[in-house]
């Protein structure tokens, strides 16, 4: 088999996994979630195939899938390094937590359903991880989308579940308003929407620059990455099974948004990088001021996720430190931060999704609990999943020689060189990210015991805890560049390396912004039943609470008072006025002036269609301009 | 000229017809149901079969031709049938949803079902007549004959308000109907060509032409005509409610198939022959739809609280983009507004479908007295999830295409409209994930647990899940291999439309 046969059965494979279960297996769960697992299983192995084969861009991989004179749209699969890399995390990672759900799913009821639909959302993400255009990844996009609406919803008896998930779907799509329009926009300016026809005309210089492009597509990435302001959507997607929060909302769909402008980076202009390097300081900064009020595991894990895909994002519009220039150009071409966005975009599948697995393992051994002020002194209980969350928390913070030491050195590094005020938004969130980490860690596993649930805690089962461990080896070992390296092949190219007095500096903050956020949080919080900061500052903790409240507030006004107002005002003109006024009202007024009063109260049907027949005839001589 | 498969298009629409007039003379009941079933299925296996004999290539003229003499040949009319590209899947919308209607239809409860089952046997034989009639007397024959059914159904079966809203619908659509036909007498006096065979039509036309003022009255006329019928804001209000009294196979069938005749008269007949009078009234018809039917109707579908009345409103809506479409005067935008067409068809149908379902089970239309039905009913929770994601335009569902084909030309006509009509995709969303949550969802509300303690509900039976799996599988296949329909409907455009259109038929 070619390789490109070996990524097309990558995406037929999930199709046809799905297929089956929605249609044969809807009663059989257990023999459902084999089928899906067992499909994640081969989706693993092909992609660390394709990975290692070395094969890229295939030719003739594209297929044209609908024509109207000359407009097509095509489908086709576009397999170069950031695709590998990609693919890799996708096809891997998603393996790990379908294992993973084999145990945690166990007593579930809907099994099927959730088996099913983890198939329809590795299908749907692979689609745009391999996407050869804009349209097709477009498709994809939409799917993932609602993939993600149907885990969410899984309890959907939950009111809370159903709400969240129409939540998230329609803040997507409020993103994808944008995506779709520079789309288009995109072919009718370029003639193309093909990443390598794309790619070609910029080295040609051919490529029509426009501020508005990649901003318009921008904000596709704003939606499905959650940067404010369309934030809300993610930690309201906490409500569905922790499972699909480490796969969907942490390590895969939630970094599509990344990938995505990665894909794209050709189109960027300055003015665009720039916009797009705030959103994500602001983001990383302001999610990282929520996390450290919340007591929900998976919340403080969401807020997390946010802070840190708005590194990502901030990583890109930085830009790369290796600039290229290309002659005859209308603009100065910048080259996006590809590198470093993408590298912690990889250390961050790994060790979030190795937390929210381990947040998943605690949660089921403490009975569903989700409180963390109701857990502690789950070390003990819970050895193996506290050593490998220990490590997911050290990775994170950026402990020297885990791997998001390396890539968060290399974004803190680029913004160094080029903005002093991102680099000092982003070195505060740092000091952030460690003071909630080893709050939550400290609180949820040392201390003692402080409810029932957490004094019967168990350890999960081999079949959880197995895929985190290799998670938490992967964490470790994800950074070095022999790993990443491999894994990425050019894209670890991009990747910015201090060197000199810079690498010592770079050194020198990391650490002491590790310290300082992690040694506070650590003589600052008790592990007790109550937040620390609750009792010892209330007012700092109703801030930071305010903080988290004041979108969902603004929100939700919007959303009863000014649109259902909205759309209530035009329901009752639609039934006053157009229903019987002004339509019924027009062929009787010229009735009135044309033939007198009377006729018109015949009272029969015929007389009526006429009258009408006849307003309708004015109307449309008036709009025609005849009089 | 394939004989054989020109009397199978004419067996087709006969074998309704013929069936509605064999039930009406008496037979009995227990025969009449196996003889409409046997009457709907057979023109859907001939539309089958009659897809696979389309050329995939070079067919930019009629396939199928046939030609009877009724005797009306002095004055240009005959029974010509036929179909072209554009026609072809639109008699397989017709041929589908008249199945899943019918099959539905076979096992309701309605009283006098021998009635109801002759009138819509007459409806979808008048509906398969439409997209088959090349002689545009006959078009607008069959459409009359579909038409009047509805109107007796919604006045003897309908639900609540069912008096005042057939009075409505009647009212209105027979306006429409009634400025159509002056419109398009007029193109065949204009034309000076004493026929009314289209396909002569074309030809007289391209050869003289129509003078420009002339074009733009006519044209006129046959957009509110037609307009009327596929509610066109402000002239829809017919709309929501003469389908929230209808009888769902009724619904179903004017939803899904009658109401896209008026598109289809403009993209197959006004148009083409009327390039100039098009032109001139793009941008009226772009702006009563983008602000009227999808930002005006798009906010007032939000504030609905009736399956069927939101449902409706819905509907309404996604005409706006198929104006939208043919507005863009382009081979993109017509494309898409025939690709959307038959989506919209589909998914609509089903989704009146599911709403009587619902309905069985609920006792009740009004969404807030509704709640947690997915736990006792997960099947018909699925399909109505997936009937409301094919209508939001989810990608995997016909309507996707549609609603992107239609965008993508948006853009040359104005940027500006383009944003507008996308806007309405956040719309969709809201109303129809709303509606779906508020069903299905949650914990039932108090009402809705008093209503399934006395009747417990069951899931979808297979009477309703058959109709139900036809449409929805048309749905999926055409969403993941829309060529089938984009493939024969491009040949009928760039072939036909742009030679005969001044304005700019490639891009």
């Amino acid at each position: 088999m070619t390789m490109l046969q070996h990524a097309i059965l990558l995406l037929i494979l999930p199709l046809v996994s799905a297929a089956v279960i929605a249609l044969f297996l809807r009663k059989r769960g257990a023999l459902a979630s084999y089928v899906s697992t067992i499909t994640a299983g081969l989706i693993a192995a092909i992609s660390i195939i394709l990975l290692l084969h070395g094969e890229r861009n295939f030719p003739n991989a594209s297929w044209e899938w609908l024509r109207f004179g000359d407009f097509t749209i095509s489908l086709g699969i576009k397999f170069d390094d950031l695709a590998a890399l990609m693919l890799f995390i996708v096809g891997f990672v998603g393996f790990l937590i379908h294992v993973f759900s084999l145990g945690y799913m166990h007593d579930d009821a809907a099994r099927a359903r959730f088996f099913g639909g983890l198939s329809i959302f590795m299908f749907s993400m692979l689609g745009i991880v391999l996407a050869d255009n804009l349209f097709m990844i477009f498709i994809f996009w939409e799917l993932v989308g609602f993939s993600s609406w149907l885990l969410i919803n899984h309890y959907h008896h939950k009111q809370s579940a159903a709400d969240a998930s129409k939540k998230a779907f329609i803040v997507n799509r409020v993103g994808d308003f944008g995506f779709l329009f520079g789309i288009i926009m995109c072919y009718w300016l370029n003639g193309t929407v093909s990443f390598s026809e794309l790619a070609d005309k910029a080295e040609h210089g051919q490529l029509v620059f426009s501020t508005l492009i990649p901003l318009l597509l921008f904000c596709g990435a704003v939606g499905k990455s959650a940067q404010m302001p369309l934030q809300v959507w993610l930690p309201d997607a906490m409500e569905g099974p922790t499972p699909v929060s480490a796969l969907i909302h942490a390590a895969t769909m939630v970094a599509a948004g990344i990938f995505m402008l990665c894909r794209i980076n050709v189109l960027m202009v300055p003015a665009a990088l720039n916009v797009i390097m705030w959103v994500g300081t602001i983001t990383a900064l302001y999610a990282a001021l929520c996390a450290i009020t919340q007591r929900d595991i998976k919340k403080v894990l969401a807020y997390s996720t946010l802070s840190q895909l708005g590194y990502m994002v901030a990583a890109f519009g930085l830009g790369s430190t290796a600039t290229y220039e290309l002659i005859d150009l209308p603009t100065n071409v910048v080259a996006a931060g590809v590198g470093a966005a993408m590298f912690h975009l990889t250390t961050h599948a790994f060790f979030k999704a190795l937390m929210f697995l381990g947040s998943g393992s605690v949660i089921h051994g403490c009975h569903h609990e989700q409180d963390i002020f109701k857990m502690g002194g789950l070390m003990k209980k819970m050895p193996v999943t506290f050593w490998t969350f220990t490590i997911g928390v050290l990775a994170i913070i950026g402990m020297p020689f885990l791997a998001g030491f390396f890539s968060k050195d290399a974004i803190l590094y680029l913004a160094m060189e080029k903005n002093s005020a991102v680099f000092a938004i982003l070195a505060l969130t740092a000091v952030l990210t460690s003071f909630y980490m080893v709050r939550l860690w400290k609180i949820t596993f040392l201390g003692e015991a402080r409810s029932d649930d957490a004094k019967h805690a168990h350890e999960s089962g081999l079949v959880m805890t197995l895929p985190l461990i290799i998670l938490a080896v992967l964490s470790v070992v994800g950074g070095y560049s022999g790993v990443f390296g491999k894994l990425a092949g050019s894209i670890a190219e991009l990747v910015p390396e201090a060197h000199g007095s810079n690498h010592t500096i770079i050194l020198l903050v990391s650490l002491a912004v590790m310290t300082i956020g992690a040694g506070s949080a650590w003589f600052f919080y008790k592990a007790s039943a109550n937040d620390t900061l609750e009792e010892k500052s209330p007012s700092l903790f109703r801030l930071l609470g305010w903080l988290k409240e004041s979108f969902d507030r603004l929100y939700n006004y919007y959303v009863a008072k000014v649109q259902q107002r909205f759309a209530m005002l035009l329901n009752f003109l639609e039934r006053v006025f157009l229903a019987d006024t002004i339509i019924g009202g027009l062929g009787r007024m010229v009735g009135l002036v044309g033939l007198g009063a009377r006729a018109l109260y015949t009272g029969s049907l015929h007389t009526y269609v006429y009258w009408f027949l006849l307003g309708a005839v004015v109307l449309w001589a008036f709009a025609a301009g005849i009089f | 000229m394939n004989f054989s498969n020109a009397s199978l298009l004419q067996l087709a629409i006969v074998t309704p017809l013929g069936a509605a007039l064999v039930i009406a003379l008496g037979l009995p009941k227990r025969f009449a149901t196996k003889l409409a079933a046997a009457a709907f299925a057979l023109p859907a296996l001939i539309a089958l079969w009659l897809w696979s004999q389309f050329p995939a290539e070079g067919a930019q003229n009629y396939q199928f031709l046939s030609s009877l003499d009724t005797g009306l040949a002095s004055f240009g009319i005959s029974l010509k049938l036929g179909l072209n590209g554009i026609a072809l899947p639109m008699f397989h919308l017709a041929a589908i949803v008249g199945l899943a209607a019918g099959l539905y239809a076979l096992r309701s409860s309605a009283e006098r079902l021998k009635t109801y089952l002759v009138l819509l046997l007459v409806m979808h034989g008048g509906l398969l007549g439409v997209f088959a009639s090349v002689d545009i007397f006959f078009f607008y024959f069959f459409h009359e004959l579909a038409l009047i059914p509805t109107f007796i159904m919604v006045g003897i079966w309908g639900g609540r308000d069912r008096n005042y809203a057939a009075m409505k619908m009647t009212i209105y659509l027979t306006v429409g109907a009634m400025l159509s036909l002056i419109g398009l007498i007029a193109i065949y006096v204009k034309s000076d060509a004493s026929t009314f065979d289209l396909i002569e039509l074309k030809r007289a036309i391209a050869v003289q032409g129509i003078g420009a003022a002339t074009q733009n009255n006519i044209f006129g006329v046959l957009m509110f005509g037609f307009g009327i019928l596929v509610s066109l804001w402000p002239l829809h209000t017919w709309a929501p409610l003469g389908y929230g009294a209808a009888p769902s196979s009724a619904a179903m069938l004017h939803a899904g198939v009658l109401k896209k005749f008026g598109l289809y008269g403009l993209i197959q007949i006004a148009v083409p022959l009327l390039p100039e009078g098009a032109a001139h009234w793009a941008w009226k018809l772009a702006l009563l739809a983008s602000l009227g039917n999808v930002l005006v109707i798009g906010f007032v579908t939000m504030a609905q609280r009736d399956l069927k009345q939101m449902l409706g409103y819905s509907s309404v809506m996604h005409m706006g983009y198929c104006f939208l479409g043919i507005a863009a005067l382009s081979t993109i935008g017509t494309g898409g507004v025939v690709l959307l067409m038959v989506a919209h068809g589909l998914s609509v149908a089903l989704l009146f479908l599911l709403a009587t379902s619902i309905h069985h089970r609920t006792h009740t239309f009004d969404m807030s007295e509704m709640g947690g039905l997915a736990q006792k009913t997960p099947v018909l929770a699925a399909f109505f999830v997936a009937g409301t994601m094919a209508s939001i335009g989810l990608p995997g569902f016909a309507n996707f295409w549609g609603e992107l084909t239609v965008f993508v030309a948006l853009w040359n006509f104005s940027p500006w409209i383009t944003a507008v009509a996308v806007a309405g995709v956040v719309i969709s969303a809201i109303y129809g994930l709303r509606s779906a949550a508020w069903v299905f969802f949650g914990q039932p509300t108090e009402a809705l647990q008093r209503v399934t303690a006395a009747h417990p509900p069951a899931d979808l039976d297979w009477y309703e899940r058959l109709p139900a799996l036809i449409l929805l599988a048309a749905l999926l296949f055409f969403g993941f291999y829309p060529k089938a329909i984009s493939q024969p409907v491009d040949q009928a455009l760039t072939s036909t439309v742009a030679r005969t259109a001044p304005v700019s038929f490639q891009r």
